[in-house]
């Protein structure tokens, strides 16, 4: 069985944001939900102030958080190494949002980021919170995965787009985007990055492009002092750094 | 259903005191019910004013309190069915059925508060995550609600002293010791909350826990006889007019400030990121009325001879350490989420939070349903009840 991770090299990535993007479209997400985000960050001050930004989907901690401190088990670790949540057992407590460092994960019911609110000009049917004009096929959905629109009083979160890595030929070491017969398996996100600054793969595989990338370039995980041990790894150069903290220092 | 609220809201004389405060807080129970189920149906959790960034509001804090100080009574309670200090044996019912009040108003906000409370019946014991606190906080409050519910009905039968009952009080008293300590861990253990992150933290609840319940215990003592102690009955009029009472009342203060005191001087010499809630903190008037006024002010009546035995001073002082844990809570709950986690420079280096109008509804659903289940007890459950015998 696969574990499945993910390598962002932070010296390729633009902060273009087509991932954020992609995920949304693909998994259908509302304005501020966005599953896989772009931070900025502002570092210095005038006249030498520098814009950072930093790419951060969910870390599909190794050791999360966010299952152990779930009161249900309605999240949890897939054998290959996805942190899901099973919509259908979700009580709405938000205690797996507290507990997760990367701030990763989202509520349904918030108030509207943009108005009108989209929600209430596409109307929810049945189970849904609501009823995008474009979505993905009903197939894909999968309550108990978190995969698709999600019910009301839920909480959600990026999935790595299991609905696709799930069907991916086993036994597969990466899922490369650029091999027509892998692409439908891979992650949106990583399908879309223009630059090609992510990478996806088995972690497990030492013949993966994923844990050579670590092993060469000495792939770095976000606050590991915290001891979630993600399964997303930063790979950096000269021009590029992994953020030490949430870094909101800025002077006020 | 008319029957049964004529029968509860109805008197057939002139009006006690129990029926008018019955009469009030079901009235504030139906109108806050309705606006909080309101806002729940027509806007869900979406006319909350928590968010993703900042999840757990005023709702959270207010069931905190109530099942914080539920486990207070329960302690007082315990004094004299557990412990044998008889002379507490005046309030120990009148305690242990507002400890039950306490308790059924908390899981009331929670319930109105999480997405799908109804869902967790069935998720919790069939999902046995037994690694989360969670999990045991809803363990142990829900046997604690059971042995607590049991010893009352044993004590209500005049049957204070048998092995069954004694047995039941010890249960219901260690049930709510662990629940409460589940309910620290539940903020305690999570080590990317700073503010929250502390192993002692169900130690400082315990405290809290007691000085909100010792609060509780006066105001209502005093409550039930209409403020006038000359009303009440001789033992407790003993104990309402020795310096014990407001001694322990005045030590628990003391302790609360203390552990305040402790832990906001902490957070503002550290500079782990995190703790610049505390600098927040402490530019909030609020927090200061809660401080100053509501325990600082109370430890000092509490300490002098001339003020300790008055009748308005202990009042006065419950009323203001009850409000005081009230807002202590309120920040901590809310103060341990302002930072927010991963979310780049351009988030609010704090995040605001102000409670929405349902959350209000929520917690004063909450803090009306305590007062209508106190109410009923008072009218038909003779809560001034006390052991003829001190066995």
């Amino acid at each position: 069985m696969a574990k499945w991770g993910m390598v962002i090299d932070l010296e390729k990535c633009t902060g273009c944001q087509a991932c954020s993007i992609a995920c949304g479209m693909e998994n259908n997400r509302l304005p501020g939900e966005n599953w896989q985000d772009v931070l900025y960050y502002t570092e210095g001050e005038y006249p030498s102030a520098q814009l950072k930004w930093f790419p951060r989907p969910c870390m599909q901690c190794e050791n999360p958080s966010c299952v152990h401190v779930c009161p249900v088990k309605a999240t949890y670790k897939t054998e290959d190494g996805v942190v899901l949540i099973d919509w259908d057992r979700c009580i709405g407590c938000r205690y797996c949002i507290i507990a997760c460092p990367y701030g990763v994960r989202f509520f349904t019911d918030e108030r509207p980021l943009v108005q009108p609110d989209i929600k209430s000009v596409f109307k929810g049917v049945g189970e849904r919170s609501w009823n995008p004009p474009w979505k993905m096929p009903d197939s894909h959905e999968d309550m108990q995965r978190g995969v698709g629109i999600q019910p009301q009083s839920v909480v959600s979160k990026c999935t790595f787009c299991y609905h696709r890595i799930s069907k991916a030929p086993k036994g597969t070491p990466d899922l490369d985007p650029n091999n027509p017969a892998l692409r439908e398996f891979t992650p949106a996100c990583v399908v879309t990055c223009a630059p090609t600054a992510r990478y996806f793969g088995d972690l497990d595989n030492p013949e993966s492009e994923v844990s050579k990338l670590i092993a060469k370039k000495r792939g770095t995980r976000l606050l590991d002092h915290m001891g979630n041990k993600p399964q997303v790894y930063y790979v950096t150069g000269t021009s590029s750094s992994i953020p030490g903290s949430r870094a909101s220092r800025k002077k006020t | 259903m008319s029957n049964i609220l004529q029968a509860v809201l109805g008197t057939s004389g002139k009006p006690t005191q129990a029926d008018t405060v019955l009469r009030y807080s079901f009235a504030g129970l139906v109108i806050t019910g309705v606006v909080a189920l309101g806002f729940l149906l027509l806007q869900g959790h979406s006319a909350f004013n928590s968010s993703s960034m900042l999840p757990w509001g005023l709702p959270i804090s207010t069931y905190l309190f109530l099942v914080l100080t539920a486990t207070g009574l329960t302690f007082v309670s315990s004094f004299s069915v557990v412990f044998g200090f008889t002379e507490f044996y005046p309030v120990a019912k009148r305690c242990a059925w507002l400890s039950i009040a306490a308790l059924i108003g908390g899981f009331t906000a929670l319930g109105l508060e999480i997405g799908h409370p109804i869902r967790m019946l069935w998720t919790l014991p069939t999902g046995m995550q037994y690694v989360s606190p969670m999990f045991w906080m809803g363990i142990f409050y829900t046997l604690y609600l059971i042995f607590v519910v049991l010893k009352f009905q044993r004590i209500h039968a005049g049957d204070w002293h048998s092995p069954t009952s004694k047995l039941l009080g010890v249960a219901a008293f260690t049930t709510v010791v662990i629940a409460h300590s589940t309910l620290g861990l539940v903020f305690g253990m999570m080590t990317m909350r700073p503010l929250w992150y502390d192993g002692m933290i169900s130690v400082n609840f315990l405290f809290m826990s007691a000085l909100s319940g010792a609060a509780l215990t006066v105001f209502f003592t005093y409550f039930a006889y209409g403020f006038k102690r000359e009303n009440m009955p001789k033992d407790l009029r003993t104990l309402a007019s020795e310096a014990a009472l407001p001694k322990i009342f005045a030590t628990l203060l003391g302790l609360g400030i203390m552990m305040v005191v402790d832990r906001t001087i902490t957070g503002l010499w550290s500079n782990l990121d995190g703790f610049q809630v505390y600098h927040e903190m402490l530019r909030s008037p609020l927090w200061h009325f809660a401080f100053w006024i509501g325990m600082v002010l109370p430890f000092i009546a509490m300490m002098t001879p001339s003020l300790q035995l008055q009748p308005k001073w202990q009042v006065a002082s419950a009323v203001l350490g009850s409000v005081a844990m009230f807002v202590i809570f309120y920040h901590y709950v809310v103060g341990g989420q302002r930072v927010p986690t991963f979310k780049g420079a351009w988030a609010p280096d704090l995040i605001a939070y102000t409670p929405s109008l349902a959350e209000w509804a929520i917690t004063l659903t909450g803090l009306f349903l305590m007062f209508t289940i106190y109410a009923v007890g008072e009218k038909f459950l003779n809560l001034a009840d006390a052991p003829t015998h001190k066995g």
